[in-house]
């Protein structure tokens, strides 16, 4: 299976879901097949699922969705437990397992030696944590949990192949101004507020 | 050689702590309100956190408020990323950890919060103080690393103090988009009676 291909199904059903990406290529092909300020890229490899987490408990009547790695979650499996425990309706986790650390010089991980994601994802208590065998049944979970209540967490096994995009267009810091700024227009909070300095009070 | 010195009590340290300490007016729950009504005034309104047993009481005290969202995690680093999210969505966060937390959290905390310039008010129990017997190299090399971060930090010992502290921390790591941190200390906590010379 291609990851490109199953993101294209969720570019179909995501909406104004906010979607945070680990780093490595699937940012870049999830920013080709649906550019928006609703896109976070993640720096810090395992943080991705955290990071949405914080933005679905933040934001409980947004769509969140995190675009997670194999390698990334296994740096960071105490998130799954921590997902569990916490229950976002609004959470789709999508772990797109490649086997290896594509963006490091393609080793091997841990889940080509056999360990189990989607196991590991129900075993810390997420119920609603499943395999999707192809792409059709990827975009059938993807668009169920899309429009449902129900945290899920989808394991896909991919292939390597890397669609050629473009590279990310800005920086760390640009990506969070314009992320808050589309949160502020779109959920309608406010978020960056100017106050004046104390000094000046 | 061990009972010998046991039975011997005015050689015994620990007890002549005890005794210090029974005459002081020791309050940790007292704090651990004080401490989260802080909170809540700065508008702080989702906390990541995980125990430490002198956090014990503030930790209830989080738990137990209605306005705040709490949410405990398996790893400190995993915080980082919450509190993160969260402020990108409009929540005011901040984590709570032992400085052995704030070590685990130090990539985050690099390629997160720096890099994207996102504010924490972190609150970080100073394991390892003077005083302690236990983690004394963590103790020893906390402040050394939130310098090497360039993250300001203020050592809390005085819980009078710490409404005002923690609403000017809430306004440096907002102003400055950088985390800030709180050493909590034992003192501050109610644990251990506070010095004049600390």
């Amino acid at each position: 299976m291609q990851r490109f291909e199953c993101l294209k199904k969720l570019a179909q059903v995501a909406g104004d879901a906010l979607v945070v990406s680990s780093a490595g290529a699937v940012t870049l092909e999830w920013n080709a097949l649906r550019p928006s300020d609703g896109n976070f890229r993640v720096r810090t490899l395992g943080l991705c699922s955290s990071i949405a987490l914080g933005m679905a408990m933040g934001l409980p009547k947004r769509r969140v969705v995190a675009l997670d790695g194999d390698g990334s979650l296994l740096m960071n499996l105490s998130s799954l437990p921590t997902i569990a425990r916490m229950k976002p309706k609004n959470l789709l986790h999508i772990v797109f397992d490649n086997e290896v650390y594509e963006a490091s010089g393609s080793k091997q991980t841990a889940t080509g030696a056999g360990a189990d994601l989607v196991g590991l994802a129900r075993a810390a208590g997420i119920k609603n944590a499943l395999w999707a065998e192809s792409v059709e049944a990827f975009a059938q979970i993807a668009e169920k949990a899309m429009c449902g209540d129900t945290l899920t967490f989808i394991g896909v096994k991919v292939g390597t192949e890397r669609e050629p995009v473009a590279p990310y267009p800005i920086d760390e810091v640009e990506n969070k101004y314009r992320f808050i700024r589309y949160v502020e227009k779109t959920a309608h909070v406010e978020i960056l507020k100017t106050n004046l300095p104390a000094s000046y009070n | 050689m061990r009972r010998s010195f046991l039975i011997c009590p005015m050689f015994d340290v620990n007890r002549i702590a005890t005794d210090f300490e029974r005459r002081s007016s020791l309050n940790s729950t007292e704090a651990a309100q004080t401490i989260v009504k802080a909170l809540r005034g700065a508008g702080i309104d989702l906390v990541a956190t995980l125990p430490d047993i002198n956090l014990a009481e503030l930790l209830r005290a989080v738990e137990e408020s209605h306005e705040i969202i709490h949410v405990p995690v398996c790893r400190e680093e995993e915080g980082m990323g919450i509190c993160a999210g969260a402020y990108l969505v409009g929540k005011k966060c901040a984590a709570i950890m032992q400085n052995g937390g704030f070590f685990n959290s130090n990539n985050a905390i690099v390629s997160t919060l720096l890099q994207y310039q996102i504010p924490l008010l972190l609150l970080i129990y100073y394991a390892g103080d003077i005083g302690d017997r236990t983690f004394s190299t963590t103790g020893s090399l906390t402040e050394p690393v939130l310098q090497a971060l360039g993250i300001r930090y203020y050592i809390m010992r005085e819980t009078d103090d710490a409404p005002e502290l923690i609403r000017r921390a809430q306004i440096m790591t907002e102003d400055s988009k950088r985390p800030v941190a709180l050493l909590l200390t034992k003192e501050l906590l109610g644990r251990r009676p506070a010095l004049k010379a600390l």
